[in-house]
């Protein structure tokens, strides 16, 4: 019998940069960052000249290149190995200096007039623009690599409140790590050698160097921790210190892949998937030893039922699980077990708090019952399944999915329409898409809660408003490689040659390649009177919902 | 249907009953007078269809923000209603007398009444696309139809090469290739009837006990991507009815109105 081999895909099969060399790293390995590493406690298979060659690459950076962005969502550190960057602190920087699109809303002519400008050829674009956008391409990476810079770096030092980061300094490690955007803006001042290094090799470093581990959480715990737990109703009410003591005894745990977008898609397209595939977090019966917090990510709450699971709620950013058990059991005085299973939805951090915390700092001082998830007791299994749906599908990730009642829909594509005469006569979404019963999720950017498509984008060109947080491309600055169209889980991103008004397709000068520009659903956010989509439709069978699990049990039919 | 929506629906039928509830006694105090309120109803009557007919312009300007289209269709089809009983209010009767007057009527009530068919289409249809348990947009009917008849002739003739055997070749060539080449049953998906699925069961029943059983699996695998295609059908029936109603609507209301705009100039002229 004949069988296929095929070697199984291995850690370091795609070097995040090949030209990476011995060398180098041997450099690497001969600066103060990494000489004081044990590299002896590093496992044979996940060295740490593995890392270094596989995991890292060396970037260049000119005078006035941004190197991280406020409020973009990457998933590399960097380490200045040279030179000098600066980083804006405590003053909002304008949106344009930092390459972003400027949302400027039509005003009721100026939106009329599109009725006779919209050209009759789709995705014209007026290419005279694109010589005032502040990106270049970086001569000394691949072709498709292109930064945003500030062109001014004087002034802008004269105008705002920067401070230095030299060599040795490390950042963008929590924003890598956690899933969340960047807090500050940093770029070049002078030019400026840097490493890169992506997640992985970031987590396999915090994995076997203890130093690098516990300087990351103490800088979690005293940047970002603090903040969240005063945000936290649950702590409300605690002074500094005794949420300092809360702060220093909560422990960091990720569960999932980080890049669960890549084994979702693979899923999907399997058919395979479901609660049985997502990894656990706590299971019911067992003994609950603290409070989960969820940083990032979606987690699932589930409860056994017949021969499977029965979804009770998801958890996203901000919420938490386990506080009612813990809290009945110390009041009565039994053993805190578990009601309820929690599993990973993709890729999730969870802060615990330990119960013995709670219980000597929170829960003395609560008035009233903590509130609980839906009760399923009186609930026909029918009325869960669009829920169940919308997790399984991950549409829980989306704060602004379009959902279509197909009882309602009269499919006459009104809402196409509108939308292409807002976009320049083409549409920004496909009216297709999953179905469930008598929904439709279309195929429409959800401008997700964790936007994946977001990670990767070399030129930070897909970004979220600062105002509203919507999730729209700058097209001048988009330089089509589509990395964001590949990363979206949901497949609504399109690639689009760009084309001038007499129809033809507009070429990059230097390659003599069509000039591509990711598009997708914005929102109508240079619009009046919000997605035009939603207003056109006439039986009011669209709508854009976060994937709530109220607002769903108010859809169950 | 949203609290919102129900509160919106009652102001619209509210408005429409006070208008209507004002006409109407003007009409009955112009009948006490020994005046004439034609004028009157007839400005209404004339205003209301341009406003109706204005329904159509606002699908055009979605770029700007004129409101929401379900409210529109709210107000269109309650005007619409309206407008009738106005129509009977400034005719005082349902059908005049004169040739001109019933060319304007004829058009009138086939506006109307293609709307009101229209509105309900559009009420009960996607109910029943929905009860397909499939989605599919109108425009790719076509190729899905040729994809699923090119699936079925690959396993019919599978079916022959395997089995050794005609049987369901045969069948398919007297039978099932006519169902398979374009959409059939029109007429019955539109009225409801099942005629299609129980045509596709005759034949499976029919066919069946002349197979083998290796056969079988081969018509098990066909019946269902005839079941499949049932559905395009039905999807093609509805949605293309869904589609077309408004190339009857339309037209007729632009004759409608431009009629109307005639009769507006030859009363203005000759009977004032």
């Amino acid at each position: 019998m004949a069988v296929a081999l095929a070697s199984a895909p291995q850690r370091w099969d795609s070097p995040f940069d090949p030209e990476m060399t011995e060398e180098q790293v041997n450099d690497l390995l001969g600066t103060p960052a990494f000489s004081a590493v044990e590299r002896e406690l590093f496992p044979v298979h996940t060295p740490l000249e593995g890392i270094l060659k596989n995991d890292t690459r060396i970037v260049h950076f000119r005078p006035g290149d941004i190197v991280v962005r406020e409020g973009d969502y990457g998933n590399s550190a960097y380490l200045v190995l040279d030179g000098s960057l600066r980083v804006f602190v405590g003053q909002e920087v304008p949106e344009q200096l930092l390459g972003r699109q400027s949302i400027r809303r039509r005003g009721f002519l100026d939106s009329l007039s599109q009725l006779w400008t919209n050209s009759d050829v789709p995705e014209v674009r007026d290419t005279s623009r694109y010589g005032l956008q502040t990106l270049r391409k970086d001569d000394r990476t691949d072709a498709d690599s292109a930064r945003v810079f500030i062109q001014d770096v004087p002034a802008v030092l004269d105008e705002f409140r920067t401070a230095t980061l030299g060599d040795g300094a490390v950042f963008g490690e929590l924003a890598a790590l956690g899933r969340i955007p960047r807090t500050a803006t940093i770029f070049a001042e002078t030019e400026a050698v840097l490493l890169e290094i992506r997640w992985q090799g970031l987590r396999e470093i915090r994995k076997y160097n203890e130093g690098f581990r516990r300087r990351i959480d103490r800088q979690y715990r005293e940047n970002a921790l603090m903040v969240h737990l005063q945000e936290t109703p649950l702590f409300a009410g605690l002074d500094n210190s005794v949420l300092e003591q809360v702060a220093s005894a909560t422990l960091f745990e990720t569960y999932g892949a980080f890049d669960w977008h890549v084994s979702y898609q693979r899923m999907r397209s399997s058919g395979e998937g479901g609660i049985d595939h997502e990894p656990p977090i706590a299971r019911q019966g067992e003994y609950a030893d603290g409070l989960l917090m969820v940083r990032a990510g979606f987690a699932r709450v589930s409860v056994s039922f017949g021969k499977s699971d029965r979804t009770v709620a998801y958890l996203g950013a901000g919420q938490h699980y386990g506080f009612r058990v813990l809290y009945e059991a110390w009041k009565n005085g039994t053993e805190a077990t578990l009601q309820s299973s929690l599993a990973a939805l993709g890729y999730v951090d969870i802060l615990r708090v330990p119960a013995l915390v709670l219980e000597e700092h929170v829960f003395p001082k609560i008035s009233g019952e903590p509130s609980a998830f839906i009760d399923l007791a009186d609930r026909p299994i029918l009325d869960d399944s669009l829920l169940e749906w919308g997790v399984d599908e991950r549409f829980i990730n989306g704060t602004q999915a379009m959902l279509i009642d197909l009882d309602r829909c009269v499919r006459c594509d009104d809402c196409v329409r509108a939308c292409a005469s807002t976009h320049g006569g083409n549409p920004r979404f496909i009216r297709h898409g999953k179905t469930f019963d008598h929904w439709m999720v279309a195929n429409a950017c959800m401008h997700c809660a964790d936007p994946v498509c977001m990670i990767g984008c070399p030129t930070g060109a897909i970004h979220r408003t600062q105002v509203g947080g919507m999730v729209i491309i700058n097209d001048d600055t988009c330089i089509g490689c589509g990395t964001c169209a590949n990363s979206c889980p949901y497949n609504n991103i399109r690639l689009v040659d760009a084309r001038s008004r007499d129809g033809s397709t507009i070429l990059n000068p230097t390659t003599q390649l069509p000039i591509r520009k990711a598009t997708k659903c914005d929102l109508c956010a240079t619009n009046p009177g919000g997605p035009a989509c939603v207003r056109a439709c006439p039986h009011g069978a669209l709508r854009r919902v976060g994937f709530q699990p109220e607002s769903l049990m108010d859809e169950a039919p | 249907m949203s609290s919102v929506s129900r509160l919106r629906a009652v102001l619209v039928w509210l408005t429409a009953l006070i208008i209507f509830g004002l006409l109407f006694l003007e009409a009955r105090q112009a009948q006490i007078s020994l005046e004439s309120a034609e004028i009157t109803t007839g400005w209404w009557l004339f205003g209301l269809m341009i406003f109706l007919a204005v329904f159509n312009m606002r699908k055009k300007l979605s770029m700007i923000p004129l409101g929401n289209a379900a409210t529109w269709l709210l107000l269109h089809a309650v005007g619409g209603l309206l407008a009738l009983v106005v129509y009977w209010l400034h005719t005082r009767n349902l059908w005049p007398v004169g040739s001109y007057e019933q060319l304007l009527a004829v058009l009138f009530y086939a506006t109307v009444l293609t709307g009101i068919i229209g509105y309900s289409i559009q009420r009960f249809y996607p109910k029943r696309l929905t009860q397909t348990g499939m989605e599919i947009i109108y425009e790719r009917i076509p190729r899905e139809i040729s994809e699923l008849r090119e699936r079925a002739e690959e396993l019919v003739l599978e079916c022959t090469e395997k089995t050794d055997s005609e049987t369901l070749g045969r069948h398919y060539v007297d039978s099932l290739a006519w169902f398979f080449r374009q959409p059939q049953f029109f007429r019955n998906h539109v009225v409801g009837s099942q005629r299609g699925a129980h045509w596709l069961r005759q034949q499976d029943t029919a066919v069946r006990r002349y197979l083998s059983d290796d056969e079988k699996a081969y018509l098990d695998e066909l019946t269902a991507l005839a079941e499949y295609k049932n559905g395009v059908d039905i999807h093609y029936a509805l949605q293309g009815i869904m589609k077309r109603w408004l190339l009857l609507h339309v037209p007729l209301t632009m004759g409608l109105l431009a009629i109307a705009v005639w009769h507006l100039l030859i009363v203005h002229i000759y009977a004032l």
